[in-house]
């Protein structure tokens, strides 16, 4: 067991954890925080990301004792304590973005991410930048216009109703 | 979940490398992470004790000299290469493969020389280093030793490394700086995915030099071309050097067509 210091969501964690435990059973199951999903544990499907020292990785490939000391951001730091939702998330529900809801806290992650790269992406760059991330249920098209949508590129019209469901 | 072992943080050289001496084989080092942990889950790799070397400073070093060229440390990620200005003037055939390694999480947690210690025969980074030049520095308690980059690598996953020893950086020679390069990865899906067979070409000067991925059980470096070969010419090389599997991701007969195939298009933006 090794002692680790980290911040998660400003909030400080102070725990004794077993070296081989990774970040993401860390957040899981010590922080008790567990929006960040494990898919497929080995860096393919996108549904761990989280920010950790402001860039995205695959937290499960990343040991609990190797973020000793990191600040790290997830999902549930995306909601303010009044329960309100963040922009991203509010897209996402209005476009119905989210189907089964497993990959939708890392895509979320993914999305703000790009979005601090690329404030503006275009539709192709949407489609690049959520590469990282699987998602079975949507085909990504309600993904893409909830991003398209939270930047200001969906004209009115393309708001009302429900166009993919 | 992850078997047992134990784990240290080094932050000095002389730590490291006592470290390694001490666990040997039982050993394993970790940087980005992207391989080990993955081979850790699957059983593939089961090592008692883990070294971290990302807190050893001087191996996040990327720096480039005039006389020496680019040095990559140990922990430098793709993400870092990327980012880096000397980089993304002088060496465009890595910039090209690096941004089409895996994802962009993965990118900023893998590193250039994991990518090469790895030694997969699909690893993004060797061909462009191969056509480049690259030297691989080793390092361990009793000292360091540069070998080439196809001296290092001798077989699928294979490498010359010792278990006492770390690379320790990659130093890119300034030789083809000024040349242009592109790096062509066919995928099976238009997301991320390993290459199921790419080839890197670098034009400098009169001289044109390829390097293939995926075709054979270690990357390949084809002799140089002058630069007014023809297809025909380098293909035919490829062809006499390549030695490529059925598995999984493809036939041996579409790795085959598609080197060529990737061969015709960087020729061809070469002459445009």
């Amino acid at each position: 067991m090794r002692k680790i210091r980290l911040r998660i969501n400003g909030d400080l964690y102070e725990r004794d954890v077993r070296e081989s435990k990774t970040l993401l059973h860390f957040l899981r199951e010590d922080a008790g925080l567990t929006g960040t999903k494990e898919g497929c544990g080995a860096g393919e499907c996108g549904a761990c990301t989280v920010f950790m020292n402001g860039e995205t990785v695959n937290s499960c490939l990343v040991l609990a004792v190797e973020a000793d000391g990191a600040e790290l951001q997830t999902i549930e730091g995306e909601t303010a304590e009044d329960g309100s939702l963040s922009a991203v998330q509010q897209a996402f529900a209005r476009h119905h973005a989210v189907q089964c809801g497993f990959c939708t806290p890392g895509m979320i992650m993914t999305v703000k991410d790009l979005l601090q790269r690329k404030p503006k992406p275009t539709r192709e760059q949407i489609i690049h930048g959520i590469e990282s991330n699987f998602c079975r249920c949507t085909g990504y098209q309600q993904i893409v216009e909830a991003v398209l949508d939270v930047t200001g590129q969906l004209p009115d019209s393309d708001k009302e109703g429900l166009k993919y469901v | 979940m992850l078997h047992d072992f134990a784990y240290a943080a080094p932050t000095a050289r002389e730590e490291l490398f006592s470290l390694m001496a001490e666990h040997g084989t039982a050993a394993a080092v970790l940087s980005g992470g992207t391989d080990l942990l993955v081979n850790i889950r699957s059983g593939i790799a089961r090592p008692d004790y883990i070294i971290n070397l990302k807190g050893v400073s001087e191996l996040a070093e990327l720096s480039f000299d005039a006389g020496q060229g680019l040095s990559i440390g140990a922990c430098v990620t793709v993400t870092k290469l990327l980012a880096d200005a000397t980089v993304r003037q002088k060496y465009p055939l890595l910039v090209s493969a690096a941004s089409q390694l895996a994802t962009h999480q993965l990118r900023n947690r893998a590193t250039i020389v994991g990518n090469i210690v790895t030694a997969s025969p699909c690893g993004d980074m060797s061909s462009p280093l191969l056509c480049y030049g690259a030297e691989v520095e080793l390092a361990s308690a009793s000292g360091t030793r540069t070998v080439t980059l196809q001296e290092f690598i001798t077989g699928v996953k294979k490498t010359v490394i010792k278990p006492d020893e770390i690379v320790q950086r990659i130093i890119v020679p300034t030789t083809y700086v000024g040349g242009r390069g592109n790096y062509l990865k066919l995928k099976r899906i238009k997301g991320h995915d390993l290459g199921v067979v790419s080839v890197a070409m670098l034009t400098y000067g009169t001289k044109i030099r390829v390097a293939i991925g995926s075709a054979a059980p270690t990357p390949l470096l084809l002799s140089e071309f002058p630069i007014d070969a023809s297809a025909e010419t380098i293909k035919q090389a490829a062809r006499a050097a390549i030695s490529p599997i059925d598995d999984v991701r493809c036939t041996k007969e579409y790795r085959a067509f598609m080197v060529e195939e990737f061969i015709e298009r960087l020729l061809a933006e070469v002459h445009a």
